[in-house]
């Protein structure tokens, strides 16, 4: 990683510090409305303007990206979570448990994600789930929508890892079947499903705001870009800022993400995430070697 | 290849098969009471609970699920996907109106995805490493992170508001059917025109490559008549992926637009709880899955023997 972009990483980071500390950013109340202020441009008083309700469009910006980067996290760690728990059993089990669950995991796969996600938010809206908030409907949703490709790429690199010597020499040593998956073969895979997800989360950014955006998401008043763009739409003649604004703001977080998937291709690991593991093992092996020259050296 | 095909069909229809089975049993759990909902639509507040039970019983809404899915099924496949409940239209009905104008959707944005991704990429490695290969991959970069509701929208504001080009909802003429087009294959193409440009590069540096250029072929005949066959394969792959995620374009845009086709009839669907119409469009968006996934397969098989052979464990 010595050569690796570092500076890549930098919008990828803003994003997350102003979600982080979107309170002490917002310069008002984002639901708070001001009927003698509608529709305004921008001024010394609202940085951004005010929308149709006289919010400010500045602190609903801000507090967007803070509601963005709660529900993507929950939904990227949940997801994650799920995902290599399923994937890494099947391919370490093997046999017909293996079967099952890859037979699970290409059913998930059948419709895209968001698709899903679309049809989840149809089932919970029915009374038996009236329990839930729309909010946590949604994360849910897209969390039983998003870890089956975790669960396929978990399940390829522990088959892959399970093909090596070593793993054979640590059993000849009398290694338990839990010492191997966490020392050996957990690692490996956290590594690569982790980096997949960072590249990833740009594409949930999207998910959430496209949900929100098909009234399905997010519900007001909590701030939200999809949403924003939504309801400037009404008012798209009036005052198109209001629709440009929060579509500006998602296309610089999802650009920012995609960048950082970019900086790791380039690093060819998506040619492992594709399956293709020779690329990467014959990687890691270079790094080996150079490694044990430079300590020879 | 005969025994190939026939298992890539046969897992096809299992897939089809076991991924209805799951939205059915997801989609007839949920509402908790369909037949109180159908007595509520009918009756208004007057349902009262022995409609509830007869309606329940006419349904056959007490029988097993097994059984339900398999008489969903049974008339599925005869065309009978049930009555919406938004509508009250027989879903048949509601499919042969909309389903010309989603197609005609995708359609379109799939020859403008197709025709756009090939020329960015091949300009993009013609040029390669030169100014316009820095542009359009900028361009791509910037054509894969615009959400396509915002594309939309900036479509509308700009051809609409600002030009008054377009009317902004409703299709009239070739004109209107533009902006829709637009919309939906600005992503699929951003993505392909990548996927063109990187393996053109990677098929570049490859001996047949340098062969042809030993041979004292011009740049641009290896790119176009040696190069560019040998992409046909991830192209192809990339672009079936590319071309069913468009069905999310066609929900979005059908919504922005105000086009009544299958995705805007999807979501409202889901916003009035008409699980008969959402079951039936989930089962119309499995198998158009499904199938383009198996064309793409097959045609893949087709164009690279080596995939013809069953794959080794």
């Amino acid at each position: 990683m010595k050569n690796w972009p570092w500076a890549i990483l930098a919008p990828a980071l803003l994003f997350v510090l102003i979600g982080l500390f979107a309170p002490w950013i917002m310069t008002h109340d984002p639901a708070s409305q001001d009927y003698s202020a509608l529709l305004k441009g921008p001024s010394g008083a609202h940085w951004l303007g005010t929308d149709y309700l006289g919010r400010d469009m500045f602190s609903r910006i801000i507090g967007g990206a803070r509601t963005s980067l709660v529900a993507m996290a929950f939904v990227l760690v949940a997801a994650l979570a799920i995902g290599v728990v399923i994937g890494s059993f099947a391919g370490y089990v093997g046999g017909k448990t293996e079967l099952v669950l890859i037979s699970v995991i290409d059913i998930a796969l059948a419709l895209p994600s968001l698709v899903i996600a679309l049809a989840l938010m149809g089932v919970f809206s029915g009374e038996n789930f009236s329990w839930m908030s729309d909010y946590w409907k949604m994360i849910v949703a897209l969390t039983l929508a998003w870890w089956a490709n975790y669960a396929r790429m978990s399940r390829a690199v522990v088959v892959a890892e399970l093909q090596q010597p070593y793993i054979e020499a640590a059993r000849v040593m009398g290694a338990s079947h839990i010492w191997i998956f966490t020392r050996h073969i957990l690692p490996h895979v956290l590594g690569l499903v982790v980096v997949y997800a960072s590249a990833d989360a740009g594409a949930l950014v999207l998910a959430i705001a496209t949900l929100s955006f098909l009234g399905l998401g997010v519900a007001p008043p909590t701030p939200e870009w999809g949403q924003m763009l939504v309801d400037g739409m009404s008012y798209i003649e009036e005052n198109p800022a209001l629709v440009i604004i929060p579509g500006l703001a998602l296309t610089a977080v999802v650009v920012s993400f995609n960048l950082l998937g970019e900086a790791f291709a380039l690093q060819k690991v998506p040619r492992a995430v594709r399956g293709r593991f020779l690329a990467r093992k014959k990687a890691a092996r270079a790094a080996e070697d150079a490694a044990r020259k430079e300590v020879e050296a | 290849m005969q025994r190939m095909f026939m298992r890539r069909v046969g897992l096809a229809l299992l897939l089809m098969l076991a991924a209805t089975a799951l939205t059915f049993w997801l989609v007839t759990a949920a509402p908790g009471n369909v037949a109180a909902l159908i007595a509520e639509r009918a009756a208004g507040a007057g349902a009262d609970g022995e409609m509830i039970a007869k309606i329940a019983d006419d349904l056959g809404l007490n029988d097993p699920l097994p059984v339900r899915y398999a008489r969903w099924l049974g008339d599925a496949l005869t065309g009978d996907f049930g009555v919406s409940l938004r509508t009250g239209k027989p879903m048949a009905e509601e499919f042969a109106e909309r389903i010309p104008m989603t197609l005609a959707l995708l359609a379109g944005g799939g020859v403008l995805a197709l025709v756009l991704s090939l020329a960015m990429g091949i300009a993009g490695a013609a040029s390669n490493g030169g100014i316009v290969d820095r542009v359009l991959h900028g361009l791509a970069l910037v054509g894969a992170s615009t959400p396509n509701f915002f594309v939309a929208a900036m479509l509308v504001i700009v051809f609409s508001v600002w030009l008054g080009m377009v009317p902004t909802f409703g299709v009239a003429g070739l004109t209107s059917w533009l902006l829709p087009w637009i919309t939906i294959a600005l992503f699929p193409a951003s993505v392909l025109a990548r996927v063109v440009r990187v393996n053109l590069q990677d098929t570049m540096s490859r001996p047949f490559a340098t062969t042809g250029f030993a041979k004292g072929l011009t740049r641009s005949a290896v790119l176009l008549r040696e190069a560019l066959p040998n992409i046909a394969i991830p192209y192809m792959t990339t672009f079936g992926a590319q071309f069913t995620l468009m069905i999310i374009g066609a929900i979005v845009v059908e919504r922005v637009f105000g086009l009544n086709g299958v995705g805007a009839f999807f979501i409202e669907a889901i916003r009035f709880r008409d699980f008969i119409g959402m079951q039936a469009i989930l089962t119309l968006f499995v198998v158009f899955f499904v199938s383009i996934n198996l064309l793409v397969d097959v045609l893949a098989m087709l164009a690279d023997p080596r995939l013809r052979r069953p794959r080794k464990a």
